[in-house]
């Protein structure tokens, strides 16, 4: 029998290592409802403990039960806040990708990091998110798209580094085929080299297709 | 102080700033001090931002007006007036990007009161509550469905502690005095009170220089 809390730990142990990585880990399914499994558990033992009682428990007369009670009332919430971290991390990574410009629609682009090509390839059950998960990112996405589309001459979602030249030399990293800028058509292909408007291309230096130089 | 301010200070009627000008001072104010400031501040109501909108708009059209004459003099107000334009998305951006960080930080408590939720702008209130529910939605699909009922609530505050995280109001910021005003600051060891002068720049704990702000008597840099 392992010792109550320890569950939780493994949980916020996990969510602490996740704060430090660049991907997102399996969801620990698992360990997330044993640690539920655990709450239920010490409430019934404190409903049972309770029951002759009859709703009429001194805790000054049985001093050994009221300090089991308390034992259980203090797991459980710990319990609680370690999910609830635990789910908070993740969500804060989630929010993150999407504010990063990740599709909502390409949630395999965000499992390659996690799982070899391989298994992403499979789809489904290799995602290192839970269905909630997913259904959250997508949920998410919709939202800030639409706290953003009540600000479009803005662009919220662009770079927080704060604007020194207008025009920017970038080298291409992928073909990204052509794009339109209002001094005509640029075709970005591999390796070759530009002087653009940062505005123009700011997306593709987010997506990894163009790299700024200087 | 330049000579404007001097001017106004002798004659109050006088108006040389054009409003775009003084909405960009007061927009740099706004950012710097939301910035700087580690709990969300009141979202400006003299439809500051409705201004600015409506000037990036214009400029806006007017770039695209302006493309397509290739006129080297027309070539470079385009410039001019295109790096201005990234300066102001970068700045309202840059601003409304500090307020989603907090709000989303501590969603709870800015969502609690009547006088916290006034801070938020509309459209950052409908965020707000959405990105809340949201969560919620998540925790109960995820785990806190399947708990006791009486331990399925976010905002518990039994066992002495309060479920709903808020900002540290006593983290240090730097203030400048815009005006002579007392500074009282609390310190680890002992409390001071002194009396500070214009431009002074003093640095202490946000709760102890937000009347100072709030009375216009500093602003936070």
């Amino acid at each position: 029998m392992p010792i109550y809390g320890d569950l939780g730990n493994k949980l916020v142990q996990h969510a602490k290592r996740t704060q430090n990585l660049a991907h997102l880990p399996p969801y620990q399914t698992e360990l997330v409802r044993a640690v539920t499994r655990e709450v239920r558990e010490l409430d019934k033992d404190v409903a049972s403990l309770l029951e002759p009682y009859q709703g009429s428990f001194d805790p000054s007369a049985d001093q050994a039960t009221a300090c089991t009670l308390l034992v259980n009332h203090l797991s459980m919430r710990r319990n609680k806040r370690c999910l609830l971290a635990y789910h908070r991390t993740r969500t804060d990574k989630l929010e993150e990708l999407v504010w990063s410009g990740a599709d909502p629609l390409d949630l395999a682009g965000l499992q390659a990091g996690a799982v070899n090509d391989a298994a992403a390839a499979d789809g489904g059950e290799s995602s290192s998110l839970s269905p909630q998960e997913e259904d959250y990112f997508r949920q998410y996405g919709d939202l800030l798209a639409a706290y953003k589309g009540q600000w479009t001459d803005i662009d919220l979602t662009g770079s927080l580094e704060p604007p020194r030249d207008l025009f920017i030399d970038v080298r291409v990293l992928k073909d990204a085929g052509e794009i339109q800028t209002e001094y005509g058509a640029i075709n970005l292909t591999k390796n070759s080299q530009f002087y653009v408007r940062q505005g123009d291309v700011e997306r593709l230096i987010a997506q990894g297709y163009l790299q700024k130089l200087g | 102080m330049d000579i404007d301010d001097i001017l106004r200070d002798v004659d109050p009627t006088f108006h040389t700033i054009p409003q775009e000008k003084r909405d960009l001072q007061e927009l740099t104010r706004t950012w710097i001090a939301e910035r700087s400031a580690p709990e969300l501040l009141p979202w400006p109501a003299n439809g500051l931002f409705e201004r600015i909108n409506s000037n990036i708009k214009r400029q806006i059209e007017k770039v695209e007006e302006m493309t397509g004459d290739m006129d080297p003099k027309t070539n470079f107000a385009l410039i001019v007036i295109q790096t201005e334009l990234e300066r102001y998305r970068y700045l309202v951006r840059s601003y409304l990007r500090a307020r989603i960080a907090k709000i989303d930080k501590h969603t709870l408590h800015y969502l609690s009161t009547d006088e916290l939720r006034a801070r938020l702008s509309e459209m950052e209130l409908a965020y707000a509550t959405r990105h809340q529910a949201l969560l919620h939605n998540h925790y109960l699909s995820s785990f806190l469905s399947s708990f006791p009922p009486n331990l399925q609530n976010l905002n518990d505050t039994s066992v002495g502690l309060n479920m709903i995280d808020t900002p540290d109001l006593e983290s240090a910021v730097f203030i400048r005095l815009l005006k002579n005003a007392v500074v009282r600051g609390r310190g680890v060891d002992a409390d001071d009170v002194f009396s500070a002068r214009e431009s002074d720049i003093v640095i202490l704990r946000w709760a102890d220089a937000k009347p100072l702000v709030a009375a216009g008597s500093a602003e936070l840099v």
